[in-house]
């Protein structure tokens, strides 16, 4: 493969960084609804 | 009918408000327009000092300066309104929130179009660009551009005034949004002093007629809702 | 549950349509792999823009109807489409730099405009994270959203009239793979990631969407005082002492 170092950095920039925003997302929801479990009320979304 | 002509004065009570405070505000709209042509100054230290390069980045430099003024402009138009609550006032009162907008773009697309025309003689020298029978393109650029600018910087201003880093909040803002204005009102400053020879002045003008005319639309429409913060 | 479900889908779209981009369809004449990297550009750019126009609708629709759930939608459009017009931008320097010789060229109507939908997004999501107010926050994000909304036509047309006079046919053109003449396994292969995508990003819209209305509940809860209460009952709950945004 020519340009090799190139198409690695496109394709792992961006498939790691989408990989590492849904990390962090379902962390920080995992931890949102942890710290929301006392609060009862209506949840309006799907798990 | 009656309610446009109620508008109307409502409109142009607030932009006569706003031009006697200007007019009054010690010195303050001066220090802007002086501020602007100080930036030019600093141009001509920056990319200078081969006169020929400077006669080229003229129009894309005036164009900046008028930028950067404005922010300014802009801010200072609504810091009176912001410092005294009368933007909290304003929303009680029960006219047409497109009129009060409609003022407050007035006031500020004068003020620009102030600070563009006592410009235009600074670049001119400044940056050894003869305008002699370019004027009235060139006029009609600045009209457009100021009144482009005045059309998106009240929304902002109105928005940013009250927040928190406001100094910071239209300028970051605004920048963006006025990329396509900067590029096509140097591009008509560059079509005017050159003489059209590509025959692009009118649809450059004309970009800056779309900008101005989408721009007013959207900003009356959303001003109320910023009123009602 | 369902939402899992998309999630594994998307996944697996995303690995089948990266072998496919990568290994299975053939180089281009001109452009060598580097055309490879097209694919997740292309795909990244579309969603991106894709993802303002839900943040400015969903604005749009909260200054109708006041329903803080589009402001929430609205959140979650520009932070998920912030992140892919940075993909979409750091593609498009990837891709130029073997095919251009640049990583930045000014004569390429998409890449400005794509930097200064990344600005407007920037701008965006920092006036949020400025505004502290629910209600207002909404109101001026929606304003916002808009204003930039009906900003990009605008650029758009203007940066393609800028780079008019100057015609370039030494620089190649990164949506030659959209031309009808492109061989027909680049155009399905770059289908095939804008798909995977697609299902990213809606999966990464709905994920957003429920992260923002749990935050405000908590936010709401907290400024009620009860958050100390529910603390206490919450088992072996990471650290929440930021009241998170």
């Amino acid at each position: 493969m020519t340009n090799l170092g190139f198409i690695v950095a496109a394709y792992g920039v961006i498939l790691g960084g989408l990989g590492l925003y849904v990390a962090y997302l379902l962390r920080r929801l995992g931890i949102a609804r942890g710290a929301s479990r006392g609060l009862g009320g209506d949840v309006d979304e799907a798990p | 009918m009656n309610d446009l002509r109620r508008g109307l004065s409502v409109a142009l009570a607030i932009a006569r408000k706003d031009a006697i405070s200007e007019l009054r505000g010690r010195q303050a709209a001066g220090s802007t327009i002086f501020f602007a042509a100080l930036v030019l100054l600093l141009f001509g230290f920056a990319l200078g000092p081969d006169s020929q390069r400077l006669a080229l980045a003229a129009p894309g430099l005036l164009w900046l300066a008028i930028v950067f003024g404005g922010l300014l402009t802009m801010a200072r138009l609504h810091q009176l309104e912001a410092d005294d609550g009368a933007f909290e006032q304003l929303a009680l009162y029960p006219v047409d929130r497109r009129a009060i907008y409609a003022g407050k773009a007035l006031a500020g697309a004068a003020a620009m179009l102030v600070l563009g025309g006592l410009l235009l003689p600074v670049v001119a020298i400044l940056y050894g660009v003869p305008i002699g029978g370019a004027w009235l393109p060139l006029l009609g650029a600045v009209v457009l551009g100021a009144i482009g600018f005045a059309a998106v910087g009240t929304a902002y201003a109105g928005l940013t005034i009250r927040m928190r880093a406001r100094e910071v909040m239209l300028p970051l803002l605004m920048l963006p949004i006025v990329a396509p204005l900067l590029l096509a009102a140097v591009k008509a400053t560059v079509a005017s002093l050159g003489g059209d020879p590509l025959g692009e002045l009118g649809s450059w003008l004309q970009l800056l007629v779309a900008f101005d005319v989408i721009m007013l639309v959207v900003g009356a429409g959303t001003y109320g809702f910023l009123l009602e913060d | 549950m369902k939402t899992r479900v998309l999630g594994f889908v998307a996944v697996a779209a995303v690995i089948g349509a990266s072998i496919n981009g990568l290994f299975v369809v053939p180089a281009d004449m001109n452009q060598g792999d580097a055309q490879r990297i097209m694919y997740v550009h292309v795909a990244s750019a579309w969603i991106a823009y894709a993802s303002f126009g839900v943040t400015a609708l969903a604005g749009l629709g909260y200054l109708v109807w006041r329903d803080l759930r589009l402001d929430a939608l609205a959140l979650a459009g520009a932070e998920v489409g912030v992140i892919f017009t940075a993909f979409a931008i750091w593609g498009g320097m990837m891709w130029g730099r073997p095919v251009w010789g640049v990583y930045w060229q000014w004569e390429d109507p998409r890449l400005t405009t794509t930097a200064l939908l990344l600005a407007l997004y920037i701008g965006y999501l920092l006036l949020r994270r400025l505004t502290d107010d629910p209600a207002r926050r909404a109101a001026r994000a929606a304003v916002v959203g808009l204003i930039a909304a009906v900003d990009i036509p605008i650029v758009h047309f203007s940066v393609i009239w800028w780079r008019g006079l100057h015609q370039t046919p030494t620089f190649g053109d990164p949506s030659k793979v959209l031309n009808p003449s492109a061989p027909l396994q680049f155009v399905l292969a770059l289908l095939g990631m804008l798909s995977a995508f697609t299902l990213v990003w809606i999966y990464l819209l709905i994920r957003r969407y429920q992260l923002a209305r749990l935050d405000w509940r908590l936010e709401d809860a907290a400024r009620r005082g009860r958050v100390a209460a529910a603390h206490g009952s919450a088992m072996g709950a990471a650290s929440v002492e930021e009241p998170a945004r």
